[in-house]
């Protein structure tokens, strides 16, 4: 019997389609990677969201579950490449400071809930 | 570096195929060869981690000694040295979830203090996942059945209640009804068999909505054992009907070793007694090869107890004496010591103290 689920398969991809927008835009405008950097998020995060899509468990993960914890990610994401970039001093942009003085699943329930906010 | 990107080379993904072949690959092969090959094997890829785990959680209710043995092996190791696994939390999933799988097998082993304490090494790795309120139910709803089998049935009715609710709210309704499910077997043992198959034919019918068959087909399987302990013997045939060709399908045979309690259970009580005792015999038989050495024990103690009916006192004896080492061993009934005593007693002096017989084997959750 298949391990692999098409169809959580293509629910995953469907979420990551319609945040990598948002995604984008936090690891850009927010967290001010590059967009290269931004590139290289999303290629690391697709995978890693396809799978925890298929974690064990009775019942699959819901799909709101899903959206938080993949914004989770892209800002924990975000959060740890600019840290290291700054090599521990503090940014000349207050603005990223404050931004990186928060913690990224805080930031990202912040995210979601202006997504939630916005959607009909 | 590339514009301040460092540039990666991720290993070439694995098609979906060929990672099922491989975690059956690595099931197949001995522990130590595991360990020798692992790079070989790509162990560490997440992808094919997760097919092990998928792999184990599948054959819980069909081999549960092998699982055990396989997820405490992968568990120690990821888990020394450190190795760094997947991303994000990956690392901490895999971990919590193989300490998870390896204590649901020693609960169905009856090892309950190993159980235990797999279930405390899953905490801590649980507490650090994207998902961690979703995968912390699922822990607790471990530790729940867990208390289940040592028959404190009302802690188990407290606490359903909440854990069901903490499901729902998590859009987790497969693992709500299996909270229902803990909830229906504890008003079973406290005796409230209407209450309990009401909840069991509402699991049945939510858990095939849900495609849930594996639920389904074992909700199905106690209803045979609560109709069979009312002698209704034609609904407890349905219902081992709707339970059999699925179980049988899906390989669960802890569940079909159940059913065949539940049938002999019916048979003795529309007064089949020889039927009865095949039947039990049968049931023995199957827990015997999945290693479920507490059910064996307990359904000595049964057929102990039908074989006094049937006159045959001398196999009824050697039945009981068959039981109570491990039963001992396992510190299966320690409400029910005061009865295991006084049935050694009555044992030294070639007799069986029926009293104490039923009393003990009334400590055990009856196929459920």
């Amino acid at each position: 019997m298949p391990i692999t689920s098409p169809a959580r398969d293509d629910e995953a991809r469907e979420v990551f389609l319609r945040l990598q927008g948002v995604i984008r835009s936090t690891l850009v405008s927010y967290y001010l990677l590059t967009p290269e950097e931004a590139d290289g998020a999303e290629e690391d995060l697709l995978p890693w969201f396809l799978r925890l899509a298929r974690r064990s468990g009775a019942s699959p993960m819901p799909p709101k579950a899903l959206r938080l914890a993949l914004l989770s990610a892209a800002c924990q994401y975000g959060r740890s490449l600019q840290m290291w970039k700054l090599g521990g001093r503090r940014s000349t942009d207050p603005r990223l400071d404050d931004v990186l003085s928060r913690e990224p699943e805080e930031f990202a329930v912040d995210l979601q809930m202006r997504l939630d906010e916005e959607l009909p | 570096m590339n514009g301040g990107r460092v540039l990666r080379f991720p290993p070439r993904a694995m098609p979906p195929e060929e990672i099922e072949i491989s975690a059956d690959r690595i099931l197949a092969l001995p522990p130590a060869e595991r360990i020798e090959g692992a790079d070989a094997i790509k162990l560490e890829q997440p992808e094919l981690l997760l097919s092990v785990c998928g792999r184990l959680h599948e054959r819980l209710d069909t081999s549960p000694a092998t699982v055990r043995d396989d997820a405490e092996h992968l568990y120690g190791f990821l888990r020394v040295p450190a190795r760094p696994i997947g991303l994000f939390d990956e690392r901490e999933y895999f971990l919590g979830e193989l300490a998870l799988i390896a204590g649901t097998a020693c609960r169905h082993l009856s090892r309950r203090e190993e159980a235990r304490l797999w279930f405390d090494r899953a905490e801590g790795p649980f507490l650090h996942t994207v998902s961690a309120t979703a995968d912390l139910s699922r822990l607790a709803y471990q530790r729940l059945a867990l208390r289940m089998e040592e028959r404190q049935l009302d802690a188990v009715l407290e606490m359903a209640p909440p854990l069901e609710e903490s499901f729902q709210k998590l859009s987790m309704p497969v693992d709500a009804l299996k909270v229902r499910f803990l909830e229906a077997i504890a008003l079973t043992e406290g005796e409230r068999l209407t209450e309990a198959s009401e909840i069991y034919r509402r699991i049945c019918t939510q858990a095939e909505s849900l495609g849930a068959e594996r639920l389904a087909a074992a909700a199905y399987g106690n209803l045979t054992h609560i109709y069979g302990m009312q002698g209704d013997a034609a609904r407890a045939i349905e219902a081992s009907r709707q339970a059999i060709p699925v179980l049988k399908r899906l390989d669960d045979r802890i569940a079909l070793a159940k059913v065949q309690w539940g049938l002999a259970g019916m048979l003795r009580e529309t007064g089949q007694l020889a039927a009865a005792l095949e039947s039990y015999r049968a049931a023995q038989e199957q827990f015997e090869q999945i290693g479920m050495r507490a059910d064996v024990a307990a359904l000595h103690l049964v057929i102990a107890d039908l074989l006094l009916d049937l006159g045959e006192e001398a196999t009824a004896r050697q039945a009981v004496l068959e039981a109570l080492p491990v039963i001992q061993e396992l510190q299966m009934v320690p409400e029910g010591m005061a009865a295991l005593q006084l049935l050694r007693e009555s044992l030294r002096e070639e007799r069986i103290d029926r009293p104490a017989l039923r009393e003990l084997h009334g400590y055990f959750p009856e196929a459920n």
